[in-house]
């Protein structure tokens, strides 16, 4: 129940850098989620704000208050930590219990709480159990229940559904949500896991490298990346690129990729005036905006092999060759196509993404 | 998982290995325990009966070992005209003393040590066991001297802070061990659920305590076998089993008898102590590597 201020924050491992001036405003309540691959500096950042890391530079609020200095104890944070970090020799309800008791509560409040949160995590008949004789979702569980005991003013999550079984670790997406708007507690989230981010998140920061690429809704970020990295790490499966040259023939742009011409509508185009486009650039599309059709006459964009399909159940992923690159598109299954068949790709024109192929930055 | 048990086959040779096994067995036992049993037989005999002997090839008259009158006349000597109970008092203020102190301390820098990432960490470590390293007899003499301008010679505390000098590293070393075996997050969520480093660090404790209690046990059965540092920096004020039990062999008279009763005296706690603690001993010596 605070907003977060990250004022031009870095830190520095020795001589590694692993967080580069970083800004970032979490608003009152809001769940962000910050993602990145692994050596992002999306821990460091979240263990900065819980105050198991010194800052090296810059400065950290909670509301009005620089809690820079401030140790873990008074920041008023709840963490849950990737490994879940259990007390071995406690049981699960001492585990939970032990936030409240550093808080000097009496035991009577104390069960209260920790009875409520076990109610809520339906970990209720694990009270009197250690850590050992726990499922990895119960251990996940119980660390969320030490968590919210509390009441913090924010939660800190790392990577807490990363070690659970896929079926679990969906499940928990949607409960630690539906966690988050019931206690109203503002949250950040870290994780490498693109789909958690998108799922969960009100906003996602992605991180690469030390360096905030893009902060925005799950919206902004899908629909539009910021660059190329932003691009090519969300979605599942990854975006398309595709290295093109700008032909300018009068008022229309069209880029073309080996014989094949692909004209661009009035507003992309004059986008690529205005900035000044260099002629090499990438194609961006996502696997679900393109079309494919079989056959060699299809009048479509590209020509292509299929390379293999890989059927999801209800969808299809069709891996097709255009000579110097692959593409994979999404669409409904269909028993279409054996491996060397010819067919055609059609783009759509208003999904694509252009993108500087020096500077990764996108046009749009 | 596949099995790992090492498939065997009866063979001729086998089984006779296996007889030899508890042949071995058998005489490595009677070598122990003989000299033990003697000493504890031999506790209760007056002098008269300890030296009885049956004639040379006659091992039938084995029997005239037991053949005595039990007495406690020794036992009675040691503790009315001996003062040894003064002296199991002083083993046992010393060698506990130095365990805690070793122990408290012990724990603290072990933890620091584990924790900390310092320049120098690697030879900080080296020095601290090389400390041990070094034999006894060596560091007696210059030992001796700061102990004597300190008027700590003949004391308890002088006493403990001699076992302590030696214990300490040991137990640096051995908890610095567990401590590694710990993971930080325990402690990271300990100080997020509003610990400070004196908290947190309780906090793991219990998960070092098979660390702590194996150390222990070794501490106390160094000082409380030490027999170096009990005769020279103890000398007098701070009397020790060992050096109160040498003391019985006199010029004119060698005690016998009350020697064997102080043996006994002086093995019997350290026996029932490594009974009791046996499982902390193996998990705490192979440094938490065997499961239970």
């Amino acid at each position: 129940m605070t907003s977060i201020s990250i004022k031009d924050v870095w830190k520095y491992y020795g001589k590694t850098m692993a967080v580069k001036e970083l800004n970032i405003e979490v608003r009152d309540n809001e769940f962000l989620c910050l993602l990145g691959p692994s050596g992002c500096g999306k821990s460091s950042t979240l263990r900065m704000l819980a105050g198991l890391e010194f800052i090296s530079s810059g400065e950290i609020f909670f509301g009005d208050l620089k809690v820079n200095d401030i140790p873990p104890r008074d920041r008023d944070i709840a963490m849950v930590f990737e490994n879940y970090a259990l007390y071995p020799h406690k049981t699960v309800f001492e585990n939970m219990a032990n936030p409240l008791k550093m808080q000097k509560l009496n035991k009577t409040d104390i069960k209260e709480r920790v009875v409520w949160a076990a109610q809520m995590l339906e970990i209720e008949e694990l009270l009197q159990r250690k850590p050992v004789e726990l499922s990895g979702g119960q251990k996940q569980r119980t660390a969320i229940g030490r968590a919210i005991v509390r009441e913090p003013k924010v939660f800190l999550f790392d990577e807490p559904i990363a070690h659970l079984d896929a079926q679990l670790r969906s499940h928990m997406r949607g409960e630690l949500k539906h966690l988050q708007r019931r206690l109203e507690t503002t949250t950040v989230y870290v994780t490498h896991d693109q789909l958690e981010g998108l799922t969960m998140a009100d906003r996602i920061a992605v991180m690469h490298e030390g360096v905030l690429q893009q902060l925005g809704t799950p919206g902004e970020i899908y629909n539009h990346p910021i660059n190329e990295f932003v691009a090519g790490f969300v979605g599942e499966p990854p975006m398309n690129f595709l290295d093109c040259r700008i032909e300018r023939a009068g008022d229309s742009v069209s880029l073309v990729y080996d014989n094949m011409n692909l004209s661009l509508s009035g507003e992309q185009s004059k986008i690529l005036e205005v900035q000044n486009a260099a002629s090499e650039v990438r194609l961006g599309i996502r696997p679900d905006n393109l079309t494919i059709e079989m056959g060699e006459n299809h009048g479509m964009e590209f020509s292509a092999k299929i390379f293999v399909t890989e059927p999801l159940g209800g969808d299809m992923l069709i891996e097709a060759d255009l000579g110097r690159d692959r593409m994979t598109i999404k669409r409904k299954i269909t028993d279409l196509g054996a491996p060397g068949d010819a067919c055609g790709i059609a783009i759509d024109i208003d999904s694509l993404h252009v993108f500087d192929r020096e500077t990764g930055e996108a046009f749009f | 998982m596949a099995s790992r048990e090492i498939v065997r086959y009866k063979s001729p040779a086998r089984s006779a290995f296996s007889v030899l096994v508890i042949v071995f067995l058998i005489v490595f036992f009677v070598w122990t325990v003989l000299p033990l049993a003697i000493m504890l037989i031999s506790s209760f005999k007056d002098l008269l009966d300890a030296f009885k002997l049956p004639a040379e090839g006659d091992w039938g008259g084995v029997g005239v070992m037991f053949d005595f009158t039990p007495t406690s006349a020794h036992y009675v000597e040691l503790f009315t005209e001996k003062h040894f109970g003064l002296y199991i008092r002083n083993s046992l203020i010393a060698a506990l003393g130095s365990a805690v102190v070793s122990v408290f301390l012990g724990t603290m820098a072990a933890y620091a040590l584990s924790r900390a990432e310092f320049r120098g960490k690697k030879h900080l470590l080296f020095w601290i066991i090389s400390t041990r390293m070094a034999p006894v007899v060596a560091v007696m003499v210059p030992l001796y001297v700061i102990f004597r301008s300190s008027g700590l010679v003949g004391t308890l505390p002088g006493l403990i802070l001699a076992y302590t000098t030696f214990n300490l590293p040991f137990a640096i070393w051995i908890l610095k061990g567990f401590f590694d075996n710990v993971p930080y997050a325990i402690e990271e969520a300990a100080l997020v659920d509003g610990a400070n480093r004196w908290q947190s660090l309780r906090m793991i404790m219990p998960l070092v305590a098979p660390g702590v209690g194996a150390f222990i046990v070794l501490c106390v059965l160094f000082s409380w076998n030490d027999f170096l540092f009990a005769s020279i920096i103890g000398s007098g004020g701070a009397k020790t089993l060992p050096v109160a039990t040498a003391e019985l062999v006199q010029p004119v008279k060698i005690q016998w008898g009350s020697i064997m009763a102080a043996g006994v005296v002086t093995t019997a706690p350290m026996m029932f102590l490594g009974l009791l603690i046996r499982r902390y001993l193996v998990t705490g010596l192979t440094m938490g590597a065997v499961r239970e």
